[in-house]
């Protein structure tokens, strides 16, 4: 499943014309050629001193839907991203959005504390916040100034 | 094709259009934008029997950073998406940049502009672009 599955194979000699509209003035996407052919769904991972975030984009889903593990420091997320009900696929005039089930495993750059990881989901995007395990967080070492 | 089968029409933008001479019909920005750079949302349209229903991931904006504006025929989508780390957080993997999404349609003649609805749910907007009343099939009766 791509990004360039339209389905606009109907052809139709009185469409209207299909215009840019000032995609080329308003619109620069660096990822937009990569993105087209990306894995689902897209993550970032951020370091945030003593824990991690990682974010995932999954638009039309719920907390439900998602299914989270954590094995050492593998983070593995499932879930299913089901199709709006009750329309054809002859119906669809444009169709870039992904659907199905997926899996996505991480690996984290360090050893996490397991039993401290929660997953936050708003508006379409999922955010778990990995704690570092305590070995693996920056240390502060104060000096001591001497006499 | 049945009249009542009649497609009705919204034009996206294309990477691949080749009209150079449209003119920026700049969606309009009442206030200056944070980054320049604009997320293109992905998008479906599918025909339904009241019009044609537009829904585009909008993941990370909530309701209240959706902006929708009709201008002329130009149908513009806007919506200010929340960084999910907070600042000072190092980026160690990115494979989506944290833009605003912004997306612009051409509705034709056929969409009835004042009864466009819009939903927003889970980071999914879905418009509802309703058939103009003289593009829907009208029976004729005939006469005797």
């Amino acid at each position: 499943m791509s990004g360039m599955n339209w389905q606009d194979r109907r052809w139709d000699p009185f469409r209207d014309l299909q215009r840019e509209v000032g995609r080329l003035f308003e619109t620069l996407d660096p990822f937009q050629p990569w993105r087209l052919v990306r894995q689902f769904p897209a993550i970032n991972l951020y370091d945030a001193g003593d824990r991690y975030l990682l974010s995932a984009q999954l638009p039309g889903m719920t907390a439900e839907d998602l299914d989270l593990s954590i094995t050492g420091e593998t983070l593995t997320m499932k879930g299913e991203r089901k199709r709006t009900e009750g329309v054809p696929d002859e119906n669809y005039r444009r169709q870039e959005r992904q659907f199905g089930r997926w899996t996505r495993t991480v690996s984290l750059p360090d050893r996490v504390d397991g039993t401290q990881v929660t997953a936050a989901f708003a508006h379409g995007i999922l955010t778990v916040t990995l704690p570092k395990a305590e070995s693996a967080r920056p240390r502060h070492i104060s000096v001591t100034s001497m006499g | 094709m049945t009249p009542e089968n009649r497609p009705i029409h919204v034009a996206v933008d294309q990477p691949q259009a080749e009209e150079a001479s449209v003119s920026p019909a700049a969606p309009v920005h009442d206030e200056p934008p944070r980054s320049s750079i604009f997320m293109t949302p992905l998008i479906d349209i599918h025909e339904g029997p009241e019009g044609l229903i537009l829904e585009a991931d909008l993941p990370g904006a909530s309701e209240g950073d959706v902006r929708i504006q009709l201008e002329d025929n130009v149908l513009s989508l806007h919506a200010h998406v929340t960084a999910p780390a907070p600042e000072g957080a190092r980026t160690l993997h990115e494979e989506y940049h944290l833009g605003d999404f912004q997306r612009s349609f051409i509705l034709s003649d056929e969409v009835e502009r004042d009864r466009i609805t819009a939903e927003f749910k889970n980071g999914v907007l879905r418009l509802t672009l309703p058939r103009a009343e003289r593009a829907k099939t009208r029976r004729i009766e005939i006469k005797s």
